[in-house]
């Protein structure tokens, strides 16, 4: 099984295609995340009532395959708005939104979590809106955001597998196209799954953690 | 600026074959959600049991389940395990592969949740008289089941939406294969999918809501 | 800010309404590129070498309409069920990938006359006994999913009543499939057959016969509307028929005798 046909240029295309994967993560996560802590803070500051299309429009990415969500943000930006825009970037905005729409949940529960009779007292020492955010509430509810935040990013990572439908050569299509020419599909198959596993289980036994430290005091 | 015509006509045509299809990607998540919580309740007892390879073994699971992609399972189920001479059909492949990851993610729910009932309480139902399965089953169970039950729904929201995955073991008749062959056909690939991200939505919130409902009579207490 | 903005809109508009736009055939030639989307699973059409660098027919067509164009050409690797999104989406000028011509889709894109045409082969698995295109009955077939073969297939096995049609999104898919030996027989391009065959990576595998599909005629496509851009192409096929440019492509990736690109007895 382990004789292989898998050349050092092989490793170099594979190689390639994990770093487009990271890429395509990192850039959701930042933009997601930003876009999410927005809208969890409005949400949490319209209320339920003013912040309904918010939530119903947040709530769609949350209920819609990610594979439709890409082919029809794809069929949308190109065929409707006729934007030439590459299918890197169609990811990356798919994929930011849809982190968006989970994070922005994290962050509503997180800032749930803090108890009203905190940020009342706060209020009452003469502390800002601004400053009772800062200070009161950014602290808190990180503690209980932050593990679920760090869940939410490596699950960002494992979906970003289907942007091969937009056309991105990322870690599993690269390896489908080694597959092809090499025929040594299980091979291949873990090596990939290796790959991500390398980086998803310790980032999140690092989550685990955190929430375990975090929720004893 | 739009010059791009709609024809919605054209996808309404084709809504009883994708609603079809939506009837299989229930299936299919219904299935693969039954065998999940039987073999996440397995796995856990195999965590508790205390010996080390039932331990190792339930613990591989998981973290495989919870750290690579879903697609790369069901790939894995069908073309990986393919190599060894054994072949499942696409429908349960992408059953196996959805039921690995649920028995997963609902392994480490059942964790959480056992974790979130003290000890104690086991230790007074023993000194009030009933047998450890007993105190299991009436009293540490009924909380366990209170506090995952919102996990559970969740995990069945993702199960609905991983069916989508089957495209990519050769399934065509749930509702993502029956759009993605009509849309070959016809090519309308906006109207199409817009249709069925629809019919996506109706049914998760369905889901969503028919939990609530359904926790909000058992859990009244 | 906003006055910039309204007379960004302002210019936009006028450019519209104004008549000398230039078209897509300008448009290719001023940008100096030319994109085509190729299937890059579909030996001998469209492959990979051992450098993961695009070859084959389709990629030396694409090259010669870069030539013929003055432009260079850039190969954009799109699966079947994606060729046609890649054209409406603009992220490709031309699809150099195998497509049939179908009314169904002219309705949506705009082809050329057929540049190339193939002959349906059925590809079995060696432990299946199957030896013709009805010894399929009753088996498990596949195709890719979308493609001309697979609609035709999946049609045919509905109307045997017995066995089950399985599309997969890659053609590399199908044989990894049939290889393995969840599949017991495929129809396909028999050039895509041969070349998977010969190419000595999957085992147990091949050709036992023709499938009696009519003559598969693949053409060129672009959006629907750039007429001036469709006629180019239309004179390009012809061209490369009239200068044995397509004779020495056929023998250079497929090799036996060139099949004819006119349908008897009728135009175009």
């Amino acid at each position: 099984m382990f004789d292989t046909a898998l050349t050092a240029n092989d490793l170099v295309f594979l190689a390639k295609g994990a770093g487009i994967t990271i890429l395509v993560t990192a850039i959701s996560v930042i933009i997601g995340t930003l876009l999410g802590i927005l809208f969890g803070v409005i949400r949490v500051q319209l209320g339920p009532i003013w912040s309904a299309p918010l939530t119903f429009v947040l709530d769609i990415f949350r209920s819609v395959p990610l594979l439709i969500q890409l082919v029809l943000g794809n069929a949308f930006v190109g065929m409707v708005l006729q934007l030439q825009i590459s299918g890197f970037t169609v990811a990356c905005i798919v994929l930011s939104l849809y982190t968006s729409a989970y994070c922005a949940e994290i962050v509503r529960g997180g800032i749930d979590a803090v108890p009203e009779i905190t940020r009342r007292a706060a209020r009452s020492l003469g502390l800002t809106w601004g400053q009772d955010m800062r200070y009161i509430v950014l602290p808190l509810a990180t503690r209980v955001a932050l593990p679920s935040w760090i869940g939410l990013a490596l699950g960002v990572m494992k979906d970003s597998a289907l942007v091969y439908v937009v056309q991105v050569t990322e870690l599993l299509k690269s390896t489908q196209i080694l597959i092809t020419r090499l025929q040594e599909p299980l091979f291949l198959l873990l090596i990939c799954g290796a790959f991500y596993f390398v980086i998803s289980f310790p980032l999140a036994r690092f989550g685990g953690y955190l929430e375990k430290r975090w929720s004893n005091d | 600026m739009f010059d791009y015509t709609f024809q919605w006509k054209q996808a309404f045509n084709r809504l009883p074959q994708m609603l079809d299809g939506a009837l299989v990607t229930m299936e299919i998540a219904v299935l693969s959600m039954a065998l999940g919580i039987a073999l996440a309740i397995l796995l856990t007892i195999f965590r508790l049991s205390g010996s080390r390879p039932l331990m190792a073994f339930a613990t591989t699971w998981v973290e495989i389940a919870r750290n690579t992609p879903a697609l790369f399972q069901i790939y894995m189920a069908h073309f990986g395990v393919a190599s060894f001479g054994i072949h499942f059909s696409p429908f349960v492949s992408i059953l196996i592969g959805i039921t690995f990851n649920n028995a997963g993610y609902l392994t480490e729910n059942f964790r959480g949740a056992l974790k979130a009932i003290p000890d104690t309480q086991t230790r007074a139902g023993r000194s009030l008289g009933l047998t450890q399965l007993q105190s299991f089953r009436y009293i540490i169970a009924p909380q366990m089941l209170r506090i995952s039950f919102l996990p559970m729904t969740n995990q069945m929201v993702w199960a609905i939406l991983m069916t989508s995955l089957g495209v990519t073991v050769g399934m065509n008749s749930d509702l993502y294969g029956v759009t993605q062959d009509l849309n070959a056909l016809t090519f309308r690939t906006f109207e199409l999918f817009a249709l069925a991200a629809v019919i996506f939505y109706l049914i998760t919130k369905t889901i969503t809501l028919g939990g609530r409902l359904i926790a909000a009579r058992l859990f009244r207490y | 800010m906003k006055k910039t903005a309204l007379f960004a809109a302002l210019l936009g508009m006028t450019s519209i309404a104004g008549t000398a736009q230039a078209d897509k055939l300008d448009d290719i030639i001023s940008s100096g590129t030319l994109r085509c989307a190729v299937v890059l699973d579909f030996p001998p059409m469209g492959m990979r070498d051992a450098n993961n660098v695009p070859i084959g027919f389709d990629v030396d067509y694409c090259n010669d309409l870069a030539a013929a164009l003055g432009v260079e050409a850039e190969i954009v690797e799109t699966p079947f069920p994606e060729r046609i999104p890649a054209l409406m989406s603009g992220r490709v000028d031309v699809g150099v990938a195998s497509t049939s011509d179908t009314l169904e889709r002219a309705k949506t894109v705009g082809f050329s006359i057929p540049y190339f045409a193939f002959e349906m082969a059925v590809t079995a698995n060696s432990g299946t006994g199957i030896t013709s295109y009805e010894g399929m009955k009753g088996h498990t077939v596949g195709a890719v999913a979308g493609t001309y073969e697979a609609i035709a297939l999946e049609a045919q096995v509905k109307e045997w009543g017995e066995g089950e049609f399985r599309p997969y999104q890659t053609q590399a898919d199908v044989f990894l499939a049939l290889s393995q030996g969840q599949l017991d027989a495929t129809v396909s391009t028999s050039t895509v057959a041969q070349a998977n065959v010969q190419s000595g990576n999957y085992k147990d595998i091949s050709v036992v016969g023709f499938a009696p599909f009519d003559t598969d005629y693949v053409a060129l496509f672009a959006k629907r509307d750039e007429y001036g851009f469709l006629n180019y192409l239309n004179l390009f096929v012809n061209q490369q028929v009239r200068t044995g440019r397509y004779d020495e492509l056929y023998e250079k990736w497929v090799g036996g005798e060139v099949p004819k690109l006119v349908v008897p007895n009728t135009y175009r």
